[in-house]
C-alpha cells in the first residue's frame, strides 16, 4: 500500500500549490501564530516589548467596557440574524409568486442593489437621512404624526438606527440567497400537497420550510459571522457612542489595538473574538442536526 | 356547491396577490428612497439642498457640487488606487487560487488532503485576529501607506480556492485522460481544458472579488494615512470628517460620484452578478 502511494507521489503537486501555501504560511497561518504568542506580551510598538503571562486575558475579564461592547455585539448579531431570516424568506416568498416580469425585475433589483455600495457611502448616506434637523426619516415620519427619535444622540436608539442601516445594505444578499433556496424546493411537491387537500399554510409550514432548512441554515451561519464583526457604520456614524451604546467588539478592538498602540490586548481580545465565533458556529451546527432536513 | 366555492377561493387568491404585489412595490420605493435623495440632493443648488420638506426636484438644478470634490480630495487619484488595488487582489488571487486548486484536486501528491484541510479550516478565522501581526510585518517591510499592503495579503483567498476545488473536481477525470494519453501535460490540462470549463466559477470569483476590494473599508483604514494613496470609500469619509458642519452637498456629490459608475455596472451585469452569490452561497 505504501509503495503504491510512494509511486503516485507527483511532486509537481507542489509546485502548484507552492505559491498559495507560502503567502498562507505569510498571511495567515504566521499571523494567526504571531497574534497567539502577541496575547502574551505588553507591547506599544515603540518600547522592547514585555512578556506578561496571562495578564491580558485576565485584563479582559475584569474590563468592564468589554463586557458591554459583547453585550452590545451579540444584541446586534442577534436581532440582524432574526430580521435577515425573516425579512429575506418572506421577501424570496413574496417575489417568487407569479408576479409580472418586469415588476418582479424592479423590485429584486430594489432590495438588492444597496449590497454593492460600499458601508462607506451608505454609512454617510443614511447619516444623512436619519438627521434630526434636515433628514428624510425625521420629516416623513413626522408626516405622519411620529416624532422621530434623536437617532445618534439618543443611547436608546442608536443601536436600533444601525440595525435598520445594515438592514437596508446586507438584506439584498440574504434574499437572494433565500430566492436561490426556493427554486430548489421540487414544484411537484407543492403541487402533489396541494392535491391532497393541504391549504397554503400547510403547505409552506410541512413542504416548503423544510426544503428551505438547509438555506436558512446556511444563511443564519453566514449571517451571524458578519454580523458579528461588524464595524463600519459604528465607525462612521456614531463613533461608538453616545454612551458607548454602539460600540461594538471590532471597533472596541480597532481602538485598542489601532489607536492606543495596546497590542498585547489587542491580540487577545482578538482572539475572544475568535474562539466566539467558532463556538457560536459549532453550536449552530450541533443544533442543526434538530431542524434542519438532509435529503 | 363546488361551483360557488371555487371562484370565491380564486378570488381571494387574486387579491391575496395583488396585495403582495402592493406591498413589495412599497418596499421597493422605500429601499430606492434613499438614493434618489442622494442624487438629486447632489444636483441641487447649496442654497435649497436639504431643504424641509425635502425637494425632489433639484432647483436651481447645479452640477457645481460635482465640480467642487476634486478640490477637497484627489478624487480621480483616489479612484485610480481603487482600480489598482481592486485589479491587483482579484487578478492575483486568481492567478494564485487556480493552480493551488489544480493541484489540490488533480495531483496525487503526499500531505495533498492535509495541506488543504489545514488551509480550509483557517476559513475560521477573522480578519481581525491576523491583521495586527499584519500591519506589523508591513510597516517592517516598509510597506505602511502604500497599496501593497493592501493588496499582497489579498492574494490568498482560501475560499477561492476551496471554491475552484469543488468546481474543478465536477469536471470528469476521463477528459484528462484521454488529453494525457495524447501526450498533454499538467499545463495544458489546466490552462487549456479545466479554465476554459470553468468560466462560471472563475467569473463569480471575479466578481465577489473586485467588490469585496472596491467597498474595502477596514484595510485603508489601517494602512493608509496620506489622501493621495486613499482608496474611494476612506477618501470619501475622510472628506465628511474634514468638513464637520460644511457643505454637505459637496459630500453628496462625491457620494455619488462612487456609488452611480458602480450602480450602471452593476446594472448591466446584474444576472450576472446574482448568480454569482446564489452559486456561491450554494456551493460554498
Amino acid at each position: 500500500m505504501a509503495r503504491v502511494r510512494a509511486r503516485t507521489n507527483d511532486w509537481r503537486g507542489y509546485l502548484f500549490i507552492s505559491p498559495a501555501v507560502l503567502l498562507f504560511l505569510i498571511f495567515i497561518a504566521g499571523p494567526f501564530v504571531a497574534a497567539i504568542v502577541l496575547s502574551f506580551y505588553h507591547w506599544d510598538l515603540l518600547t522592547p516589548a514585555v512578556f506578561s503571562g496571562t495578564d491580558n486575558f485576565r485584563a479582559l475579564f475584569s474590563d468592564p467596557l468589554l463586557w458591554k461592547v459583547m453585550g452590545t455585539t451579540f444584541l446586534f448579531a442577534f436581532a440582524s440574524v432574526v430580521t435577515h431570516i425573516i425579512g429575506g424568506l418572506l421577501l424570496a416568498l413574496a417575489v417568487n409568486r407569479a408576479m409580472n416580469k418586469v415588476l418582479s425585475y424592479l423590485v429584486r433589483t430594489a432590495i438588492f442593489f444597496p449590497f454593492i455600495i460600499s458601508w462607506a457611502a451608505v454609512a454617510l448616506i443614511w447619516k444623512y437621512v436619519l438627521d434630526p434637523t434636515f433628514g428624510l426619516v425625521t420629516y416623513y415620519l413626522a408626516e405622519i404624526g411620529i416624532t422621530s427619535p434623536q437617532w445618534f444622540t439618543d443611547p436608546h436608539w442608536a443601536l436600533v438606527g444601525i440595525i435598520g442601516i445594515d438592514f437596508w445594505h446586507t438584506i439584498g444578499f440574504t434574499f437572494i440567497i433565500m430566492l436561490a433556496g426556493l427554486q430548489t424546493v421540487p414544484k411537484t411537491l407543492i403541487e402533489a400537497a396541494r392535491t391532497d387537500g393541504a391549504n397554503s399554510r400547510q403547505v409552506f409550514f410541512n413542504v416548503t420550510l423544510p426544503l428551505m432548512s438547509p438555506t436558512i441554515f446556511f444563511a443564519t451561519v453566514i449571517t451571524f459571522i458578519g454580523a458579528f464583526q461588524i464595524f463600519e457604520p459604528m465607525q462612521i456614524i456614531s463613533n461608538g457612542g453616545p454612551d458607548d451604546s454602539t460600540m461594538s467588539i471590532v471597533m472596541y478592538l480597532y481602538q485598542t489595538g489601532f489607536q492606543s498602540f495596546q497590542i498585547g490586548y489587542a491580540c487577545a481580545m482578538a482572539l475572544l473574538v475568535f474562539l466566539v465565533i467558532m463556538s457560536v458556529t459549532l453550536l449552530q451546527f450541533i443544533g442543526a442536526r434538530k431542524w434542519v432536513y438532509e435529503e | 356547491m363546488t361551483t360557488t366555492t371555487v371562484p370565491r377561493a380564486r378570488r381571494r387568491i387574486r387579491i391575496g396577490s395583488a396585495l403582495i404585489t402592493l406591498v413589495l412595490v412599497v418596499i421597493a420605493v422605500l429601499m430606492v428612497t434613499p438614493l434618489v435623495w442622494l442624487i438629486t440632493t447632489s444636483l441641487t443648488g447649496t442654497e435649497n439642498a436639504f431643504s424641509v420638506p425635502p425637494t425632489w426636484i433639484p432647483r436651481p438644478f447645479t452640477t457645481e457640487n460635482f465640480r467642487a470634490v476634486p478640490d477637497m480630495i484627489p478624487f480621480g487619484r483616489m479612484a485610480l488606487n481603487s482600480l489598482y488595488v481592486a485589479v491587483l487582489s482579484t487578478g492575483g488571487s486568481l492567478l494564485v487560487s487556480i493552480p493551488a486548486a489544480y493541484g489540490f484536486s488533480r495531483v496525487r501528491f503526499r500531505g495533498n488532503q492535509a495541506i488543504f484541510l489545514v488551509m480550509l479550516g483557517a476559513l475560521m478565522i477573522p480578519g481581525q485576529l491576523t491583521i495586527i501581526p499584519v500591519f506589523i510585518l508591513m510597516n517592517k517591510l516598509g510597506l505602511y501607506n502604500t497599496l501593497a499592503a493592501l493588496w499582497l495579503p489579498a492574494l490568498i483567498n482560501v475560499f477561492a480556492i476551496f471554491f475552484l476545488r469543488q468546481y474543478f473536481k465536477s469536471i470528469p477525470r476521463e477528459l484528462d485522460e484521454a488529453a494525457r494519453i495524447d501526450g498533454a501535460g499538467h499545463f495544458w490540462i489546466l490552462f487549456r481544458m479545466i479554465v476554459p470549463l470553468s468560466g462560471p466559477a472563475i467569473s463569480a470569483l471575479t466578481v465577489l472579488g473586485f467588490e469585496a476590494s472596491w467597498n474595502n473599508y477596514f484595510g485603508p483604514l489601517i494602512f493608509l494615512t496620506s489622501p493621495e494613496k486613499m482608496t474611494l470609500p476612506l477618501g470619501l469619509v475622510t472628506l465628511q470628517g474634514g468638513y464637520g458642519g460644511g457643505p454637505a452637498v459637496i459630500v453628496f456629490a462625491a457620494i455619488t460620484m462612487v456609488v452611480l459608475p458602480v450602480l450602471i455596472v452593476f446594472l448591466i451585469f446584474q444576472r450576472y452578478f446574482v448568480a454569482s452569490i446564489a452559486t456561491a452561497g450554494l456551493k460554498g
